[in-house]
This record gives C-alpha cells, sequence and structure tokens, in this order.
C-alpha cells in the first residue's frame, strides 16, 4: 500500500508540475462552464445543475484521452517505464497508483465548478444531494474512462496512438448507452442484445446516478468495469515485464 | 527449434491471457447482472422524486390477489418525440412497481401495431391510440401510437388507463395508484347529498343549475358514489350512511333541520357548501341577487341559531376581498378564472382581460401577521402606527393555517381554490375573539381571508361593469365600484374572514327539550285524524282507535309505526337522540358557487368568466379522500415538489418598479455573474500554475546557484 502511495504521489505531483495539466484543466472547466451557465443561470429557471451534468460526459470524452495517453506511452517512449519495473513495487500498484492520482487531479478540476451550484443555491432553493450525488457519479464515469484510457495507453508506444483508440472507444462506449442510439437499435436489434451491448456502457449508469438515486447496481458496475480494465492493464504490463 | 520453442510458448502466454480476460469479463458480466438483480436504492433527491410514496407501497402490500398489468406501448422509437420521455417515467414506474410487487404485480407488455389481434383487443378494451399524421413527398400516412394500460386485480376487476402518457414519476403514482386502489377495493365509498339548485337565467336547464359535474366526474364517481337523499317526506338519514353533502341549503323546514341534527348527533359528517346570496350570472353577466332564504316559511327553528349549537357561526354576509393578490388569476393567460372582459388588442383579436373584481377571490397561503406593519402605515405620511401594528400581529394569522393533507398541496400552489361571493362561515365566538365551543367539541378554521375584507348583507347587484356595452363607460363603473369598496375598507376596521371552518366532538341535539319536528306525512294524518276526531265528536257512538300514534305526544317510541300519506306503513322512526355516543363532524365551506356545473363548467369562459374547474376538481376530490380518511393514498393527493424557481431580481409586481429598469438590473447581474462562474474557476488554476511555476524556477535558480 505504501508503494502505491509513493507512485501516486508521484504521479500527482507530475500533473501539478506539468504545464499540460493546468491547460487542460482550464480548457475543460471553460468550455463546459460556458455552455452549462448560459442554461443554468436565467431568471425563472428550475435551481439544476442538469445542464452541467449533461454536458460533462462529453466534455470528458474529447478531453480525457489528451490526459491519459502519456500515462504509460510517454514512460515508453522516454524508456522509463523499464526503470519503474525495477521499482520495488509490484505491477498493480503502478496501475492503482497512477489510475488513483489521475482521479484525484480531475477531482480538483471538478471542484472548481462548485461555483456554479453554489451561485445557484444563492438566487434559488438548489436540491444538494442529487448535485453532490452527480459530482460523484461524474467522478465514477470520469474513473472509469481514465481506466479505458490507461489501458490502451499502455498497449501502444504512441501517445498520438493511444488518444485516437481511447477517443474512439470512449466515444463507442457513451454512444451504446445514450438513450436515443439505443432506442435506434432497438429498431433491428433483439432486446436481448441492445441490453447488453447498452448495459456495458459507464453513460447508462451515470444518468442513473446523476438522477439523484445511489444505486449498488451502478456501484458495483463502475467497480467492476474499471476493474476489469485496470487489470487488463496490469496484465499488458506484467506480460512486458516477462518479455523483458 | 529454440525459436519456435519460442513462439509456441508466446502463444502459449497470449492465449492464457486471452481466455483470463474472457472469464474475467464473463465473472464480472455474472456480477453485474445479479447486482441489478438484487438492488439497494437510496433517493438522494429532498422531494423523493424517484421513489414511490409510502401510500403505493402500503397499497401494493396489502394486496391479496394477483394484479396483472397489461401494457399496451407501441415501440419508443417510433413514438414522437415529445411522447418519448412520458414512455420511460411509464416504464420506470411499472417497473417499480412490479418490483414493489414481489410476484404479486405482473407486467406483459403487448405491442398493438405488430399483430392484428393484439389491435383489435386493445381497441375494445378502450385503449386510445395517438393518431399522427407523417409526410413524405411522395405520400401522407397515419401513424398510430399506443400508450395505455389496462389493470386487472384478480383476473376479474379490470380498469383501463386509455392514454398513459404521465411527464414525471409524481404524475405516473397519481395515475396509476388510485387506479390499484379503484380494481382493489370491493365497494365504493358512498357518501349522501341533498341539493338546493341555482336558478338558471336564461338558460335551457330545467331544474335550476345543480352540483352534478364534480360528483360525476370520472376521477371521483370511479372511486366514490354519491346517492341523493333529499327527501320530500323528511326521513331520518340511515345509520350506514356516514357523510352527507349539502349544496347550498335553503328554504329548509324544521323537519330537515332535525334530520341534519340527529344525524350529526348520531356521529355523522356534515358537509355545507354554504351561500348566503345567490346571484345569478347568466349570459349577460348582471350579477343580480336572487332571493335566497335559509328557512322556509313557517320554520320556526333558525338554522343559523342550529349552528351556533353545534358551534358554528355563519353570518350570511357577502364578502369582499380587496388584496389584488387574492383576485388576481394564477395564470394571465387565462384571467377567466375570476373575472375577465373580452377587449379588443392592437391586432384587433378579441381577447380576454382580466378585471379586479374583489368579491371573487382565494384564500392566500401568506402568514398575515407579517404585513402587520404595511396594513398599519397610514396611506399619506406612509407612518407606521405601531400600536395597530401590534394588535393585528396578535389577531391576524396565516390564510391557510390548516396542515390537514387536504391543503398541503395548495399550500405549496400559494393559494386555496378561489371562491365567488363567498359568505363568513367560522367559529362560534366570545368577546375578545375566543373561540366559545360546546363542550366535548374542537374545531378550527381552515381558510381565512386577507385582512383587506369587507363583509355587508348581500345587496341587489353586485354587477362591477355596468349594463352597458361601451368599454369607456364600464371602465368608469368599474373604478367607482372599486372606489366605493375601497372608501369602504378605509372606513371599516381590519379583520380576516374564516371562508371554511371544521367542528367535531360529541354534539347535543339542537332540539332537546322541544318536540319533534313532524314528517309531512304525519302532519298530514295528524289533520286526517284531527279531522276523524272532530266528526267522531259529533257522532259519539263511534269507537277510539288507541293504536293510533298521537303526535302532539312528541318523540315515538322505537318500533311504533305510523302510517303515510298513501296508506303504507312507514318505517318506525328512531326517538329523538339529545346526545350522542360517536363524535360527530360539520364541515363548512363558505361557497357553494365554486364547485357548482355552470362554473366548472367552464359555462361563461368566452364571456370572462368565472370558471373554476382547475382548482375545484382537485379540491373537491381530495376534500373526499379527506373526509373518507383515506389513508392509502393521503400522500399521494399531497404530494408536490419544491419550487425551485431562480429569482435574480425582486418581483417587479410587488415593488412596482419599472419593468425596463428591472430587466436592465436582471441582465447585468446575470452577465456578471456568469463571467463570474467562467472565469474565476480558470483564473483560479492559472495563479495555482503560476505559483508552481515561479517557486520551480526559484528552486532551480537555488539549486543551479548551489551548483556554482
Amino acid at each position: 500500500m505504501h508503494e502505491a502511495l509513493v507512485v501516486f504521489r508521484r504521479e500527482l505531483k507530475s500533473y501539478f508540475l506539468s504545464p499540460i495539466a493546468y491547460v487542460f484543466g482550464i480548457l475543460l472547466i471553460s468550455v463546459l462552464l460556458w455552455y452549462s451557465t448560459e442554461t443554468a443561470l436565467q431568471n425563472g429557471a428550475r435551481a439544476s445543475t442538469d445542464g452541467f451534468f449533461t454536458m460533462l460526459p462529453f466534455m470528458l470524452i474529447l478531453f480525457l484521452p489528451g490526459l491519459t495517453m502519456r500515462s504509460w506511452a510517454e514512460e515508453r517512449k522516454l524508456g522509463t517505464l523499464e526503470l519503474l519495473m525495477t521499482f520495488p513495487v509490484t505491477i498493480r500498484q503502478l496501475v492503482f497508483g497512477k489510475f488513483a492520482a489521475s482521479l484525484v487531479y480531475l477531482g480538483c478540476v471538478l471542484l472548481l465548478t462548485l461555483g456554479l451550484p453554489l451561485t445557484l443555491a444563492t438566487y434559488g432553493k438548489l436540491d444538494w444531494s442529487p448535485v453532490l450525488g452527480s459530482y460523484f457519479a461524474s467522478l465514477l464515469f470520469a474513473g472509469s474512462f481514465v481506466a479505458v484510457g490507461m489501458f490502451w495507453s499502455s498497449l501502444t508506444r504512441d501517445q498520438i496512438v493511444a488518444m485516437l483508440l481511447s477517443l474512439v472507444s470512449l466515444f463507442v462506449l457513451y454512444q451504446i448507452g445514450n438513450p436515443l442510439y439505443v432506442e435506434m437499435a432497438a429498431d433491428w436489434l433483439p432486446a436481448w442484445v441492445v441490453d447488453t451491448i447498452s448495459g456495458a456502457s459507464p453513460y447508462k449508469y451515470f444518468l442513473s446516478i446523476a438522477r439523484g438515486v445511489l444505486d449498488t447496481r451502478d456501484l458495483i458496475y463502475f467497480a467492476c468495469f474499471c476493474g476489469f480494465f485496470l487489470h487488463a492493464n496490469a496484465l499488458v504490463l506484467q506480460a512486458r515485464r516477462q518479455r523483458g | 527449434m529454440n525459436v519456435s520453442a519460442s513462439r509456441s510458448r508466446q502463444h502459449g502466454q497470449a492465449l492464457t491471457v486471452v481466455l483470463h480476460v474472457v472469464l474475467l469479463l464473463c465473472v464480472l458480466g455474472q456480477i453485474v447482472y445479479l447486482a441489478s438483480r438484487y438492488r439497494a436504492r437510496v433517493d438522494l433527491t429532498s422531494d423523493q422524486l424517484w421513489s414511490s410514496t409510502d401510500s403505493t407501497r402500503t397499497l401494493i402490500d396489502k394486496l391479496d390477489k394477483r394484479l396483472v398489468i397489461e401494457a399496451y406501448f407501441s415501440p419508443k422509437e417510433k413514438l414522437p418525440v415529445l411522447y418519448r420521455e412520458t414512455r420511460s417515467v411509464a416504464d420506470n414506474f411499472l417497473d417499480e412497481v412490479v418490483q414493489l410487487g414481489k410476484g404479486k404485480v405482473v407486467l406483459q407488455r403487448f405491442d398493438p401495431n405488430a399483430d392484428k389481434a393484439i389491435t383489435d383487443r386493445a381497441n375494445r378494451i378502450g385503449i386510445k391510440p395517438l393518431q399522427l399524421s407523417s409526410s413524405t413527398s411522395t405520400s401522407a400516412s397515419v401513424d398510430l401510437h399506443w400508450q395505455g394500460v389496462r389493470l386487472v386485480y384478480g383476473g376479474g376487476k379490470q380498469k383501463v388507463l386509455g392514454a398513459f402518457t404521465p411527464t414525471s414519476s409524481f404524475m405516473a403514482e397519481a395515475i396509476v395508484t388510485p387506479a390499484i386502489k379503484e380494481v382493489a377495493t370491493e365497494q365504493k365509498r358512498k357518501f349522501g347529498y341533498m341539493e338546493w339548485p341555482a336558478t338558471a337565467i336564461g338558460q335551457q336547464q330545467p331544474g335550476g343549475i345543480g352540483w352534478n359535474a364534480l360528483r360525476t366526474n370520472e376521477g371521483i364517481s370511479k372511486r366514490y358514489e354519491f346517492q341523493n337523499y333529499k327527501d320530500e317526506d323528511g326521513a331520518l338519514l340511515p345509520d350506514e350512511l356516514d357523510t352527507l353533502f349539502l349544496f347550498r341549503p335553503k328554504d329548509l323546514t324544521d323537519r330537515q333541520k332535525y334530520v341534519f341534527d340527529q344525524f350529526v348527533v348520531r356521529g355523522g359528517t356534515l358537509v355545507v357548501f354554504a351561500d348566503a346570496a345567490e346571484y345569478a350570472i347568466g349570459p349577460q353577466r348582471m350579477f343580480s341577487k336572487i332571493p335566497l332564504s335559509l328557512d322556509a316559511n313557517g320554520s320556526k327553528q333558525q338554522l343559523l341559531s342550529q349552528l351556533l349549537h353545534y358551534g358554528i357561526d355563519w353570518k350570511p354576509k357577502v364578502l369582499a376581498d380587496l388584496f389584488q393578490r387574492t383576485f388576481t388569476a394564477r395564470d394571465p393567460r387565462e384571467p377567466f378564472e375570476y373575472l375577465a372582459v373580452p377587449q379588443l388588442n392592437n391586432f384587433g383579436q378579441q381577447t380576454l382581460v382580466g378585471k379586479p373584481y374583489p368579491y371573487f377571490f382565494h384564500a392566500l397561503a401568506y402568514d398575515w401577521r407579517d404585513a402587520a406593519d404595511d396594513l398599519a402605515r397610514d396611506d399619506k405620511t406612509r407612518q407606521v402606527d405601531r400600536e395597530a401594528a401590534d394588535s393585528y400581529r396578535k389577531r391576524f394569522g396565516p390564510g391557510m393555517p390548516s396542515d390537514e393533507f387536504l391543503f398541503k398541496a395548495f399550500k405549496q400552489l400559494g393559494r386555496a381554490p378561489g371562491f365567488y361571493w363567498p359568505t363568513w362561515v367560522g367559529l362560534r365566538e366570545k368577546a375578545g375573539g375566543v373561540a366559545d365551543l360546546p363542550e366535548g367539541v374542537t374545531g378550527r378554521v381552515h381558510l381565512w381571508s386577507s385582512p383587506a375584507m369587507l363583509a355587508e348583507d348581500p345587496p341587489q347587484s353586485l354587477n362591477p361593469l355596468g349594463t352597458g356595452a361601451d368599454p369607456i363607460a364600464r371602465e368608469t363603473t368599474l373604478r367607482t365600484f372599486l372606489m366605493k369598496l375601497q372608501e369602504r375598507l378605509r372606513a371599516e376596521p381590519r379583520q380576516q374572514a374564516p371562508l371554511m371552518c371544521e367542528v367535531k366532538g360529541r354534539f347535543t341535539s339542537f332540539f332537546t327539550g322541544q318536540d319533534r319536528p313532524l314528517r309531512p306525512s304525519e302532519i298530514k294524518e295528524a289533520e286526517a285524524k284531527k279531522a276523524a276526531d272532530a266528526a267522531k265528536v259529533d257522532d259519539p257512538n263511534t269507537p277510539v282507535d288507541e293504536s293510533k300514534p298521537n303526535p302532539d305526544e312528541g318523540p315515538q317510541p322505537k318500533g311504533k309505526a305510523t302510517d303515510d300519506a298513501d296508506g303504507k306503513p312507514l318505517a318506525p322512526e328512531p326517538v329523538m337522540l339529545a346526545s350522542g355516543d360517536k363524535p360527530g363532524r360539520i364541515v363548512m365551506i363558505g361557497d357553494s358557487d365554486f364547485v357548482r356545473d355552470d362554473l366548472v363548467g367552464g359555462t361563461y369562459a368566452q364571456a370572462g368568466g368565472p370558471c373554476s374547474a382547475r382548482l375545484a376538481q382537485p379540491f373537491f376530490l381530495q376534500l373526499l379522500d379527506w373526509l373518507a380518511e383515506d389513508k392509502d393514498l393521503v400522500e399521494l393527493q399531497s404530494r408536490s415538489t419544491t419550487d425551485r424557481t431562480l429569482k435574480f431580481v425582486d418581483d417587479t409586481g410587488a415593488t412596482n418598479a419599472d419593468p425596463r429598469l428591472a430587466e436592465q438590473k436582471l441582465r447585468g447581474k446575470l452577465a456578471w455573474l456568469r463571467g463570474l462562474n467562467i472565469v474565476l474557476p480558470g483564473a483560479l488554476l492559472v495563479l495555482l500554475g503560476l505559483c508552481v511555476f515561479t517557486i520551480r524556477r526559484a528552486q532551480k535558480r537555488a539549486f543551479l546557484a548551489s551548483l556554482n
């Protein structure tokens, strides 16, 4: 655990020392808030952060691959991965440390958007519980996408390839859970196939929590989803270590 | 050989990894599947938006037979966009009902568009498809979209919801749960009623205008049954009847009053929609008084004294409320809820324009103690009379003080249903405004007017607009009408008028110590007997029949029968009950017009109202549930969401500020808030980045300096 903490600290520090992370953070919250404040802050509208959390998953798809592409690909490119492998840490600890650092960094960025609900609470009766639930759901959703992004990053040396693979896979994962596309698919696919496919998308479970319902099914899904991709990530690195 | 072995080993490893991943995927998929079958959920929303109420849960728990929900739904993706959301809500709610049913509730889905037999069945049972036309450049067609539900309980009783299109989970529950209750309930709750129809001037309505529309409303008649107990011969009400409605009682005989007296003494609930006067509206909307007398000619007992005996003080006066918000329609687009007149707008189109008419008003969910200072402020000097303000704070109270579930939804709305020419119905009071109720009786006032209230004996005419057709002349008449009211208000002390009250407890009979009022048939019989006796006196040889009762001897012993006018034997009448064992209840509502057929039915909407349907209907339904103490549906009826409207500037209507200035202020504020919300987080990150960069640079310099 201590070793994982060391990796976590090192990764988190690298985020805050890198200008990319700042550019990423500023762009993400500016674009997100630009769109959502326009609809949320209107006289006579309902005090709700629905617009913000509707926009958030899509923005994460666009921005997260840029954040996760460097996690392993850069290490491989710079040759530091081999060095990392020689450290007295297990691969699982390495993967978990990097994953947790990304999540904490994203948490910090999301924390900066709290101004919007605070404004809404000042001028209307904002229901805080579902808002906090939505932040929690966003963190879980971001976590699942970080896990996917890290997995692709572990497969390739090229950051751009990793980013593109992440972008495509995240987009697909997002769309298969998008109610609009699920309905379209229901037209020409059997119901059980549609259910199985849409059931694999984190977006479906994000929507479920973001509406204000904390369901054990959704929590278990996110745990399994992240666990699967992190484990796959560890397997890829393990295979690479064994190959030398 | 080595290369081959190495490749084989690598393939083996890859296969192991793939197998490992596939197995893991299967296991995790199974876990997620099981998690979706056995799940626990917490609804985080403060209004419990995504949870069924305890009413629904209790009701479903109580089901002892299988409830089959047949959902006749055509495919969702083919529904028009507007209806897709309603499908999601409907699906979610029905799934939840099935989960709650734990096997007792079965959901069967049918697509009527997929099979002709299903289409026929859906049509036959009353599922109503939504017909929408669609066209392309070469063809035009009509598409049928189905979204109806049939509930079948225990294979027998059923209920069809022809079009089930809920826009929220609240709405879905409010539709489905009462329907489940309806099919699962063996017998409908019975209410009795008596009505004295209003005069229908210039209308083809034989028998006058009654209160039938609400009683026969589909949502009400499916759950409650009304039976007319208005008996010309004044028979006592049967024991099995526990609630009796009186719609605008008038011309009451002593016998009728005795019937009501014995009913409440016995433990019945009497609900009175009362009016002090009857004003005819008619096509011309003259608002002229039609004579109305509460007591019949020759009646010895007064209805007002009788009610006072039970603890109710009904002052037969007409009330007006001059506080503007009480007579302003809730929806400015539909001003006819109170009073409006048709006018031509700038484009030559006829529109309805709301007019202030203080005799049509509603109770406000507002604590009038908070307005004490404003009410005690002098109009000219703007000084507050402290003494008067303190007195107001002591005397005044909220317009809707009741916490009964009947009023919960209306409190959220901020107002009670609108009353038309209401009357004063309060509790009997001692000097100093202290309630003076009979022993063993409690009471409370549920609705109050604002303190800007005027009470007067019903005048001959309350027409605010005059009879002329000239709009300017009508405006002048209206202004004069309002000015006179304002002048009177200034001259009179401020007080709130009670608009609805309730007393309950063990009542004593108003007729104690008096002779029981006779039924008309008994009177006739007595007269006949007198005539026979007179004849006997003339002929002393005729024997006297001792078995015939003497009506002058007061209450008759139980079991003793008399004959009615037709010679048929009458049911034996119970002896007069001086005081009851069971607590009775009287609910007085100071208006009967708002639930009357013509106002509920929107007869005068085109002419500018008044029309009451929007709130009168839910009020009446909730009143029935409240009276029936239908605990199963209590929560459902009172369920509503918190108002979460954003208010960035003060209400311009309240402050009388220039709307352009307010608009400018709002725009400025919103622009500033948006800017702050967008720029501040980014600026904070930039600042953090700069700090980190500066520190790092300083550290680097210090390091290089140390090397040198």
